[in-house]
């Protein structure tokens, strides 16, 4: 077992090492290198979630050793893992394979696939890790690699920035991450996910509101949620399959993931706060989606969205369904996702959507694959989408009106921003020449937007899945199952979708190149436009209040440290140095004075002539 | 007639070892620099000789011998190496020979 998971660990590794040292100029060979390297892991995945017979699986060693403190390196493979593992190496492969097409004509292309081997391997590293230290330095793993991929269009200013923002809004989040991490290691002693929880049992007092919040810093971070939302969007400079990959399915699921790792340490309070957190960015972000006009940033924005989903339903107690709704929303997203990287892709890298339409008749399989995926995501009855995110609101009625208040609306605000995006995009009449002469694209990408379309219609389906990869999320799926309202919260599911489907239709049926919206009712999409202004207040926070203190600062360290103490000493130094080059005149008759008067001064000395 | 007691010879031999030594300092000339280092040797020689005498033993001559063996070879090398400066430089002036400063 543990040759597997080592395998699954280091194989991307290699991969990506490989690919940096040999394959710099073969971009072909690596990314064909890349993608066995993700059909490897897919095939280690299936047999480490098949050949544990549905038991945890625990392994560790010591990684280093200094004084007293141990730092172990170990695999956890319990049932969470299991079922991230299917997610990462299933979507993680079909993105693999996407990329094959959507990156032919690039020029970087060793570059990207070896950015996406050391990707697969930091993602795999959180998902397997044992304790906080390691799921902490893989978590800066993805972050790096999250980094590399999003600049990876490097010489356009939009992906330099983008990447430097993502890289460091979440060194912000990483930080309270790891005060998290020194925190618990000082109240607990050790790090090890299995003893936190054995000792929280133990003692239920240990935990508090603060240490979960300190360590839900990181889930902040990754998940991009309020108030360190602000990078995702921007993040989208990036290739459109990375997008897919890292900032849809699978990395900023990471940070819901890594709240279900710690689940134990959350008090009310702060179950409650997540919720609220949670459930707002629901709210918060469908109403930034509504008014984008880039293909990608509404996506993202629905992401945001959608992450605040899980994290309402872990902060209601359901990790479960958090995970359930992490898995279906992996196909979901990765799909449109896809499917715009495809529509991009075939009208030669334009984004806006109003500048697409009509796209149905010249794209079909792109077309209605992406039709899924909105449908599922919108909730309609009995596709994947259904599932998760009405047990999700169900949850939310039965236990927290307000939550539930959010999250509705988000609902049928993710109804109507995605259906806008889809008949603008697909409906009507092309409304530029990229549009008008766009074409499908060959098997590569179109067959994983088909795999992926099913399991976007049957993904929700739990009893379908092996109970090795389910078995994490039925104990809550039996609890809401049990739950009242059923019928009721099926009727208002149906009533939310139907309503923002109609809505977009009438809206947006017929556009030109402007936004309806913008022109009927100017106050509220200005509004929406603004995203509420957080990124002119951080913008604001910078040059006002942190740019004048670093430059205080720096006037003090030139004072005090490099004036005073450094130049200082050497000043007295170089003022010593001084009097003695005086004495220094190279005339031999003075050396030999200084000499002897110096000899005559010490026995004067020591025969006690001064008094001593 | 007055007896000689130690002090003069003290008296001498300080006199001898101020005379050598301001001949070190004042003089340019390396050779006669030279002979004033000999003078401030003897200078010591003398007083050692006289403290043998005094104290009944022969420590003090002892190292008298030891100094003039050591005067002889560092004359010996001195010498040597001023003849090899003079052939180089064509001067035994002190000032002309300050490489390090000037």
């Amino acid at each position: 077992m543990e040759t597997v998971a080592f395998s699954i660990l280091l194989l991307p590794l290699l991969s990506a090492l490989i690919t940096l040292l040999f394959l710099r100029k073969s971009g072909n060979i690596a990314s064909l290198l890349s993608v066995a390297t993700s059909g490897g892991i897919l095939v280690f995945a299936l047999y480490l979630i098949f050949n544990g017979e549905n038991e945890v699986f625990t392994w560790q060693t010591t990684w280093m050793k200094m004084a007293g403190w141990e730092l172990s390196f170990g695999f956890l493979i319990d049932a969470p893992a299991r079922l991230l593992l299917f997610v990462v190496s299933f979507v993680g492969f079909l993105i693999h394979v996407f990329s094959l097409g959507y990156m032919a004509d690039d020029e970087a292309k060793s570059r990207y696939f070896g950015g996406l081997s050391i990707f697969m391997f930091s993602m795999i590293g959180i998902t397997v890790a044992d304790n906080l230290i390691m799921i902490f330095v893989f978590w800066e793993l993805v972050g790096f690699s999250s980094y590399l991929l999003i600049a990876h269009y490097l010489t356009t200013d939009e992906a330099a920035q983008a990447s430097k923002k993502a890289f460091i809004v979440n060194r912000v989040g990483d930080f309270g991450f790891l005060i998290g991490i020194v925190l618990t290691y000082w109240a607990f002693g050790t790090v090890n996910l299995l003893e936190l929880a054995d000792l929280v049992d133990f003692d239920p007092s240990l935990i508090s509101t603060f240490l979960g919040l300190a360590l839900a810093c990181g889930f902040i971070g990754k998940s991009a949620q309020f108030p360190l939302h602000v990078w995702l969007p921007d993040a989208m400079a990036g290739p459109t399959p990375v997008s897919a990959l890292i900032h849809a399915a699978t990395m900023v699921a990471a940070g819901i993931y890594l709240l279900l790792r710690i689940d134990f340490m959350f008090t009310e309070h702060a179950l409650s706060l997540l919720a609220i957190l949670g459930a707002g960015m629901g709210l918060y972000a469908g109403f930034c989606a509504l008014v984008q006009r880039d293909i990608k940033k509404i996506l993202a924005y629905s992401t945001l969205s959608q992450l605040g989903y899980m994290a309402a339903a872990f902060g209601l107690g359901m990790p479960g369904i958090a995970l359930f709704h992490l898995m279906t929303h992996a196909f979901f997203k990765a799909l449109m996702f896809l499917g715009s990287g495809s529509v991009i892709h075939a009208c030669h890298h334009e984004q806006d959507i109003f500048k697409y339409g009509g796209l149905r008749k010249k794209m079909p399989i792109t077309a209605i694959t992406f039709l899924i995926g909105v449908l599922a995501i919108c909730g309609v009855n009995f596709l994947s989408g259904y599932f998760s995110k009405d047990a999700i609101l169900l949850t939310a009625y039965n236990e927290n009106m307000p939550v539930f208040i959010l999250l509705y609306a988000g609902a049928i605000l993710t109804a109507l921003y995605m259906f806008r995006l889809y008949f603008i995009t697909f409906e009507g009449l092309a409304r530029s020449d990229k549009a008008a002469h766009a074409h499908e694209n060959g098997a590569l990408m179109t067959g994983p937007l088909l795999l992926l379309s099913i399991l976007a219609v049957v993904g929700g389906y739990h009893s379908l899945y092996p109970f090795a990869i389910v078995e994490s999320i039925l104990p809550d799926i039996e609890l809401v199952a049990a739950m009242p309202n059923h019928l009721w919260m099926i009727v208002l599911g149906t009533f939310a979708w139907i309503v923002g489907a109609i809505t977009a239709r009438n809206f947006y049926g017929r556009v030109g190149d402007v936004d309806p919206l913008s022109e009927k009712f100017p106050t509220f999409f200005s509004l929406c436009k603004s995203k509420l202004f957080f990124d002119q207040m951080y913008g604001f926070y910078i040059k006002k209040i942190q740019d004048p203190m670093a430059r205080f600062l720096e006037v003090m360290e030139l004072l005090f440290i490099s004036g005073l103490m450094v130049r200082g000493s050497a000043g007295v130094a170089a003022l010593l140095g001084m009097l003695g080059k005086v004495c220094y005149i190279g005339k031999i008759h003075a050396y030999t004075f200084w000499f002897v008067a110096g000899t005559i001064g010490f026995l004067a000395y020591a025969s006690g002539i001064f008094g001593n | 007639m007055e007896t000689v007691t130690p002090q003069h010879f003290l008296v001498l031999s300080f006199l001898l070892f101020a005379v050598g030594f301001l001949g070190v300092v004042i003089r340019r000339n390396l050779l006669l620099v030279l002979m004033s280092l000999e003078l401030m040797l003897n200078g010591v020689n003398v007083a050692l000789v006289s403290f043998s005498r005094t104290s009944l033993n022969l420590d003090g001559s002892l190292f008298v011998f030891f100094i003039m063996t050591v005067a002889a070879t560092e004359v010996a090398v001195g010498l040597a190496l001023l003849v090899a400066l003079y052939k180089k430089r064509q001067s035994v002036f002190s000032e002309d020979i300050s490489l390090l400063k000037n």
